[in-house]
Order: C-alpha cells, then structure tokens, then sequence
C-alpha cells in the first residue's frame, strides 16, 4: 500500500510539474502544452485475482497535430512574401501618383510653360521658364528614379540580410537535429518535447523568409528543402545559401547556393516568404516600373528634341536637341560574366515611337543569335547575322568584337533613362520656337505684295532638316497656259496645279529639302509667283512651339497609340493595381494565418484556466496520495502497536 | 473550441490594430478630402484622376491662351479703329479738296494736315502690344513693319506670317494679322480696275467705272481724236492684248457711257486732241501710297482746265482707293469679330467642359463627407468595443478565485 501511494505521490508530482511547465510556457512562442499520461501499474496476480501496484507516468505527451503545423508553416510563408512585397510596392504607389513627387504634374507643368512659350514668343522670361520647367521635369525623373534605386538598394541588402537570417535558422534547425538525434527516448520511448517545439518554431520562423518544405527521417531528425528540393539542412549538417551577384550586373544581389565549388544562382526558383517577396517585387514592380519610367522619359526626349530640331531659334539657326540623346546614351546591353568572348554590344533607340518597356536577352549560341523580349519571351530575332536595327522594338544594336558560342547579354533600353533624363539647352535664346521657313507672295522692293489672282499659300511647315535654311529662297511663278508652277531655287521642276480642278487647296512636298509642305490655293494670275524663303528675323513665330506643345497630347509613344500621359497612367494604374491586389491578397493571407495560428493554439495552446484547475486537480490528488502513505503508516504503527507489549 | 490564453490576448490586440489601422485611413481620408489617398485604394479611378487633372490643366492654358488672344484682337481691333477714323477723315478732305471753290494754298493746307494724318498712321501701323512686339510684322515681331525709305515712301519690313494661339484640343485662332494683309494688299481703283488719266491738256475728267459683266483684264486706252477744234470730239479704245475693242471715230460725248470688255466708264468735260486715258487692271496699293497719291495731288497747284481736270482725276482715284482702303479695313476689322466671337463660343466650351471635369474628377476622387463621416464614428465604435471587450476578457481567470 505505501508502494502504491508512493507511486501515486510520483504520478502526481510529475504531473503538477508538468502544468507549471504549462503555466510557465503559457506565453512561449511556438510551444505546445504537454500533458503527462498515466497508467496503472502492471497488476500483480493473486490467487484471488489481480491486485493493482499503483499509477506510473506512461509518457509526457506532446499536444500537436502535425497538419496543423503544416498549414501554419504554409501560411506563413504565403504571408511573410505578401507582406514584404505589399510593403514595398506600397512606397512606389504613393510616390508614383502622389501631386507633390509624381511625374504628371511636371509633365503638365512643362508642357504648360511650352503653351507659354507659344503664346509669346519673343519673351525671354518665357523661355526661361520653359528652360527651368525642363530642369524641373529632369529633377522629378531624377527624383523617382532615385528613389527606385533607393528601394532597389534596399531590396539587395534584405536579401543579404535575409540570407544570413535563413543560414543562421539553418544551423540552428541543424544543432537542434543533433540534439533530437542524440536525446534518449525515440521510438516508443518518451519524445523529447521541448526540442521539437523548439525546432518546430525555428522551421516557423524560416518559413516567414522562405517556403520549405520537411522530410521526417527515422532518427527523428527533419530534413529541411527550400526553393526546387534544394536542400538546407540534412540531419545535423546546414547547408548555407550566399547573396551571389547577378550574372549581368554585379551590384544586383541573387540568391546564390553552393554547388561544388562554385554558387548556382537559384533566385528564380525562391518562392514564399520575405525572401520569396523581395525577388517578386523586385522583378513584377522594381523593375518594370524603372523601364516603364524609362520609357516616358526616352520617349518624351526623342519625340520633344526631334521637333525641337525642326524648329528655328531667336538667332536664326535650327533648333538642336531640347534634351540631351539619351536614346542614344542610355540604353545599355550588359554581358554575361560567364561570357567567353570578347564582343560587346552598344544599343541605342532607333524609334522611340515602338519601344517597349521590356528588357531583352540576346543570345549567340550554334552560329545564331536570337534575342527574346523578356516580358513575353517572345523571339524578336533569330538569325545568323547580327540583329542591326530591330525595328519592331525600335532598337540598334551594334556588336564590336566577337562573341563565343554560348555568350548572352541582357539588353535593358530603358532601364536607366529616367536618371540619365537632362535639359541640353540653357540659353533661353536657343529655344526654337519659329519654324525655319515661311512663305509669301512676290512682292516688291517696298514689300507690296504684286500678284493679281487669288492664289494663295499656306505657312508651310518641314519635317527634316535636310538643306535647312536654304540656300536661297525658292521661287514658284504660275504659267496659266500650262497650270503649272515653275520652281526656281530649291529642287526646281514644275509643279502642276489646275485652279479649275484643284483651286480648293493642292499640297506639295519637297522631300529633299526640309521635306517642305505647303498648300497652294485659289486661282492664281499668270506670272503670279509665290516665295518660300528662311525664316530670318521671325522671332515672333509661334509654329514650332505650337507644335512642341501639341506633342503633350499626341500619340507619339507605344507604335503611336499612347501619349506621354498614357504611358505614365499605365504605369500608375500597373503599379496600384499591383498593390491593390497584393493588399487584398495579404489581408486575405492574414485571415487564413490567424485561422492557422488559432486551429493550432486550440489544439497547442495553453490554458491558463485549463491549467489553474488542473494544478487544483492535481494537487487534490498528490494529498489523497499522500492520505494513502499516511493511511498505510497508521495502519503499520496499528499493528505494531499490537504485537508490542 | 480549446481557447489558448495567448492567443485570446493576440485576438483581441489584433481587433484593436484592425480596428485602429481602419481608422487611421478614413482619418486620412476625412482630413485629405480624398476618396483615393493612394493609387491602390482605386487602381482604374486612380489613373482615370490622373487623366481628368492633365486635361482640366490643358483646358486652362486653352483659356489662357484664349485670355492672351483675347488681348491681341482686341489691340488689332482698337488699332484699326484708329485707322478707320483717319481714313474716313483723309476722305472728308479729299471730297474738300475737290470741291472748285479752294484756292491753291487752301489746297496745300489739306496736304499739310494729310501728310500728318499720314504720320499718325505710319504710328498706329507700328503699333506694339504690351511685350513690345509689332502687331502689324508677321513672324518679324521685334522688326518695326512700316518705315520710310530714302525717297520718303512707307515700306513694309515684316513677312506674311500669322500668330496661331491653340485655344481647344483642335482649335487655333490667328491672332494677328501681317501688315502687308492689312495695309497693303488693298485692290486700288474699283477693286477690278483703275482708271487714268495721262498727261492731258484738256479738261476730260474719267470716271473711275464700275465692273459691268466680266472684266477682259487688260490695259485699255482711250485715246481721244479732233483735229480741227471744229471737228467732232471722237475716240478709240486699244487694249494692249485685246487690240481695239472700240474702233476709232467713235463719237464723244461728256459724261456718256463708254462701255467695253466689262468696262463700264465715262469721261466728262472736254479731251483735248491727243489726250489719253488708261483702264488697267487693279494692282495693290498700300494706305500709305493712296494717302501720299492724294497729298501729291493736292499739293498741285491747280489754275488751268487741265491741271484742275488733272486735279479732278487724281482726287477721284483717291476717292475710289479710299474707299478700296476702308472696304480692307473694315472687313479685316469683320474679321477679327468673328474670330472674337468663335474665341469667346470656345472659351465658354472650355469653362462648360472644365466644369464638367471637375465635377468627374470630383465624383472619382473626392470623399464623399457623410459616408465617411458615418463609417468613422462605426470604427471609433468598433475600436471602443474591441478596447471594452479587452478590458473585461483581461480580467477573467480562475488565479483569481484560488
């Protein structure tokens, strides 16, 4: 009986120290509430029948269900990638649209100044407004793109600090594997608790950087893979990633993992989790909204400084670049550095009007090259030459030197325009508001106009700078027998013009000369003629300033079917609704995680209530027990009570 | 369901976060005024808000530039009511001129005050507006337009150019005329034809004819034939391509109809033998050649028949280019009406068309107040509510009772 008691005594105190463990853990992370199991003795037989010998402690068993905890992995992942990248793209969006720092109200701004200038275009204040509207414009491009690489910086060095942190989980899951491997008790002997909470927590908090996934082994160590089954850890030994620079840009980190001697890039095969989330933004919204800035501001240069070119300024010559050539300067193609050749490439923007805001591959490989557009791997050229001009995406490329078999380039057009975006004038008389030609009717010395019919010509406009300014004016003189002009200067010839048929208007083009176009009208008299001569002192001519502002609204982007504007929406409306959805995404995650965290708390968690009756209901048991020795010593002192006299 | 105390507290902390993070944006909302605080909140309102404020900005530089148009038409307009007055002046001193009772010196003194008025309009056609520019100059706009050359006569300086201003997204207005439209390209004569008269001797006085049928254009001459002063005043009219259309020994007489080729004129008075007159086709003529023709004309001393018919002949041209002149000047003034009033239509579409933008930029980013209102007070319930129920649930355990 006092054996019994005894037994009952150890029961017991086993168990209330269990609740305290409980009770002192209540607030543990990742801790599951244990519970002692317990069991009558092996009875012992009497002839009678079975006498029972007492309790024993079976087991301290683990509360956990081993689904639960895989859910709860899974949705932490889901998570811990939504939430980063959610984080990140947050500061774009606002950046992007906000009035103070977006490049819409500097776009407006400027082409407000342009109307200005339009509007008087004499004044200098004008066009200095216009020059420091310019500057304005280059500093916002400059100012977003800033903060993209700022973002950009910060990504790399998340992804560095995260691979440490997950290299850091790795060789603590691996220490705690050596312990479970080593601690007595497997099989069907007592688990050791605590060491697998304590493993499951680590596994919990690798799984907010990165998916994995575990593999049980029947040492009772948990093998731990990550991205395509590479693997982490491996029973008592951790496998450490590294931050590998990407293999066309050196200062871009990628996910590296050591195999053999040398670092696989495995970037592309992350998914999940912080890590999981810093590679998606990066490749979804970093870098497609650099290239789609990118893209505004080439495209925004070329269009503005071509038809800057077209135009005349207060001296009298043509208008040069309004910004500088960064269609020529910024598009960059970068070499692998696994390449084995020596070629490089140069790349510049044939047609600001077709490009894209996508990156391109370009790769030499059995004597051909082929070059993908990446954001749709579609093939915009296979050949054995050397692609030249592809005009579909409005790229030259050049290659000088020669490539070895197996050698690639990254091409990024736009990449990094927006930074490299600047104003090429800064003196305002330089600003060609005139056109470089215009035209009138003969007049005489005293400028009296001396045609008698009604023939009339248009302003004229140009659209190349071929022969600009002419070398003399260009003199068209009507011979009613033939209704022909008869052109002296310029190209010469005869142009023929019926005023029966075609007096309401005939336009005529001389291609090699400015591309010249006007429009003759009306019924001229024989021997009337007309002039096209320069520009000289039209200081006061507004034409190419009206042109230059018309471009704010023209569809001079994407193959002529965006304005500036549109291009920059898209990017707005791509990079909110990027957001939008990863925010509706991760408060739907955040739903299912806290689903995740209260299913396993039902089944893990502890209870202080729960535990505050057990510890009475323990305690009440420990003194019955103790009752029992007491009973089984008073009935001893009894019967020696007796038999002493 | 089990119930970890843990995770009661995390569930109710997190109500409050929720409850808090809610709040914070409607706050943010409530003191923006904004529907939209950021592109996410509304990806496709976002951006349409993004379009609506481009254009709203685009319809007030139209206005502005309307406004700037506005000025410049009104300048040019106020200008050539000037010029108007000072030709119908210079035509009241031409009917003075003509009339027989003025001596030569009366004569001279209409000449002195013409050639002021000819001045002043040199000035008002140098007009510049507020920058500085030269209304008149075409493209040239810091060249002054009209000077003088050595020999005095007003030359234009400036081009054929004209100002467009945008004023809609496919609306110009020409905000300027050159000088050379407005001063010089002015039909002399009747606007078809003019008539002249050579170095006579007689007192034949041609009449500047009007156009009846179709104009031959051509230079006639009218050439008048007596040889004896007994003999019948006849005449013939050549045309240098046309050759004779009236054939010689066509009886004269004053004041009669001569009518030819769609000439339609007559000579009044008496031609002497050998004296000619002359039909060309109308050529321009600037204002300040037709005011200087009459200040020559005027200061011609006058005495004879033939000078005072030479004196008749030069006043009645002018007369018909003055004329010719204020016609110009009246139709370019018409002109600038009706681009005045096409601008003030589209400044108004403008205004109308601005008006409803704001009110769609309104509707896709403005808050509407009392909803926000109400769902605000919700939250700060909502928020109470969580902090209430946190308060109470944190008092519950059965430590409490042992």
């Amino acid at each position: 009986m006092l054996g019994i008691g005894v037994s009952g005594l150890m029961a017991f105190q086993r168990a209330l120290n269990t609740t305290g463990h409980n009770i002192s853990n209540a607030n543990t992370e990742g801790y599951s509430r244990q519970r002692v199991e317990l069991a009558a003795r092996t009875p012992q037989y009497a002839a009678n029948g079975y006498i029972g010998s007492g309790v024993q402690v079976d087991t301290v068993r683990r509360m956990y269900d081993e689904f639960l905890t895989l859910q709860l992995r899974a949705s932490t992942a889901s998570h811990g990638q939504l939430e980063s990248y959610y984080g990140f793209a947050g500061q774009i969006d606002n950046m992007l649209a906000d009035a103070r720092t977006g490049l819409a109200p500097a776009v407006d701004a400027f082409f407000g100044a342009t109307h200005a200038l339009a509007s008087d275009p004499t004044s200098t204040p004008a066009r200095e407004v216009l020059l420091s509207e310019a500057n304005a414009l280059a500093d916002r491009f400059h100012y977003l793109d800033r903060r993209l690489a700022d973002v950009e910086s910060g990504v790399n060095a998340q992804i560095k600090t995260t691979v440490a942190e997950i290299n850091d989980l790795a060789s603590a899951i691996a220490g705690v594997n050596r312990q479970i491997v080593l601690a007595p008790g497997q099989g069907s002997d007592p688990p050791p608790n605590d060491l697998l909470d304590q493993r499951d927590q680590l596994i919990r908090r690798l799984a907010e950087r990165v998916t994995v996934t575990t593999v049980a082994q029947d040492d009772g160590a948990l093998n731990v893979f990550i991205g395509n089954g590479q693997t982490l850890v491996m029973g008592a030994t951790a496998q450490s990633l590294s931050a590998v620079a990407n293999q066309y840009q050196a200062t871009r980190c990628e996910v590296g993992y050591a195999a053999g001697a040398t670092s696989v890039n495995i970037s592309s095969q992350i998914s999940g989790g912080t890590l999981g989330g810093l590679l998606a933004f990066r490749g979804e919204v970093l870098d497609a909204t650099r290239n789609a800035l990118g893209r505004v501001a080439i495209g925004l240069s070329a269009t503005f400084s071509a038809q800057h070119a077209l135009g005349q300024d207060l001296n009298g010559t043509l208008g040069g670049n309004f910004f500088s050539a960064i269609d020529a300067t910024s598009p960059k193609a970068r070499a692998s550095a696994s390449n084995t050749g020596g070629a490089t490439i140069a790349v510049t923007v044939s047609n600001a009007a077709a490009l894209t805001a996508s990156d391109y591959l370009l790769q030499f490989a059995g004597g051909v090259y082929t070059v993908t557009r990446l954001s749709d791997t579609a093939t915009v050229y296979s050949g054995a030459a050397f692609p030249g001009t592809i005009a579909s995406e409005g790229l030259s490329l050049a290659l000088a030197g020669a490539p070895a078999a197996g050698d690639r380039f990254l091409i990024q057009p736009t990449r990094l325009a927006a930074q490299d975006f600047a104003g090429a004038i800064s003196d305002p008389s330089k600003v060609a508001a005139a056109a470089p030609i215009r035209t009138r009717e003969a007049t005489d010395a005293a400028g009296l106009p001396t045609n008698f019919g009604t023939g009339k010509i248009s302003a004229g406009s140009v659209s190349n700078t071929t022969n600009l300014p002419l070398a003399g004016n260009i003199t068209l003189t009507f011979n009613s027998t033939l209704n022909q002009f008869t052109v002296v200067g310029g190209p010469g010839g005869t142009l023929a013009y019926n005023p029966a048929t075609e007096g309401g208007g005939k336009q005529f083009t001389f291609a090699a000369y400015g591309g010249i176009t006007f429009t003759l009208s009306g019924t001229p008299a024989n021997g009337d003629s007309f002039v096209i001569d320069n520009n000289t002192n039209g200081v006061g001519d507004n034409r190419n300033a009206l042109e230059l502002a018309g471009l704010q609204t023209k569809l001079t982007l994407g193959g002529g079917t965006a304005s500036y504007g549109d291009v920059y929406g898209q990017l707005v409306a791509d990079v909110g609704g990027r957001t939008h959805s990863a925010d509706i995404n991760r408060n739907a995650q955040k739903v299912l995680l806290d689903q995740s965290i209260a299913a396993r708390e039902a089944v893990s968690g502890v209870n202080l209530d729960e535990e505050a009756a057990a510890l009475v209901h323990f305690q009440q048991a420990y003194q019955a027990a103790a009752q029992a020795i007491s009973i089984a010593n008073s009935a001893f002192e009894t019967l020696l009570a007796a038999v002493r006299r | 369901m089990r119930i970890s105390t843990s995770q009661l507290y995390q569930q109710s902390a997190n109500a409050i976060l929720d409850q808090q993070a809610k709040l914070a944006k409607t706050q943010q909302q409530v003191s923006s005024g904004m529907r939209i605080t950021s592109p996410a909140d509304d990806p496709v309102g976002a951006v349409q808000a993004l379009d609506l404020n481009a254009v709203l900005a685009q319809t007030k530089l139209y206005q502005e530039n309307a406004g700037a148009a506005r000025d410049r038409l009104r300048l040019e307009e106020g200008t050539l009511t000037g010029v108007t007055d000072l030709l119908q002046r210079a035509r009241e001193l031409a009917v003075q001129g003509n009339n027989a009772p003025l001596s030569n010196s009366d004569r001279a003194s209409l000449a002195s005050e013409l050639r002021e008025r000819l001045n002043e309009l040199v000035g008002l056609a140098n007009t510049r507006d507020a920058n500085g520019e030269y209304l008149f100059s075409g493209h040239q706009s810091r060249t002054a337009p009209f000077s003088r050359n050595a020999s005095g006569a007003v030359t234009y300086g400036g081009d054929q150019g004209g100002r467009y201003l945008q004023i809609g997204p496919a609306v110009q207005v020409v905000v300027g005329d050159s000088g050379s439209e407005v001063f010089q390209a002015i039909r002399n004569g009747n606007g078809t034809f003019v008539t002249a008269a050579g170095a006579n001797s007689g007192s034949g006085v041609i009449d500047p004819g009007s156009v009846s049928g179709t104009f031959v254009s051509d230079t006639y001459t009218i050439a008048f034939t007596q040889v004896l002063p007994s003999d019948p005043i006849t005449y013939s009219v050549t045309g240098a391509v046309s050759g004779v259309v009236v054939p010689a020994g066509t009886a004269y007489t004053s004041g009669a109809a001569m009518t030819f080729n769609g000439v339609k004129t007559g000579v009044s008075g008496t031609p002497a033998n050998g004296d000619t007159f002359t039909v060309s086709p109308s050529a321009n003529q600037s204002i300040f050649t037709t005011l200087q023709n009459l200040i020559n004309v005027l200061g011609t001393p006058a005495g004879s028949p033939a000078s005072q018919a030479n004196l008749n002949n030069g006043i009645n041209r002018s007369l018909k280019d003055i004329d010719q002149s204020l016609d110009h000047i009246l139709e370019t003034r018409a002109r600038i009406g009706a681009r005045l009033n096409a601008l003030d239509s589209q400044s108004d579409m403008n205004d109308a068309f601005a008006l409803q933008l704001q009110e769609t930029l309104s509707k896709v980013q403005d808050l509407d107040y009392a909803e926000a209102v109400t769902r605000m007070q919700q939250q700060l319930t909502g928020l109470q509510a969580a902090q209430q129920a946190f308060a109470k649930v944190e008092q519950l355990s059965l430590f409490n009772y042992l």
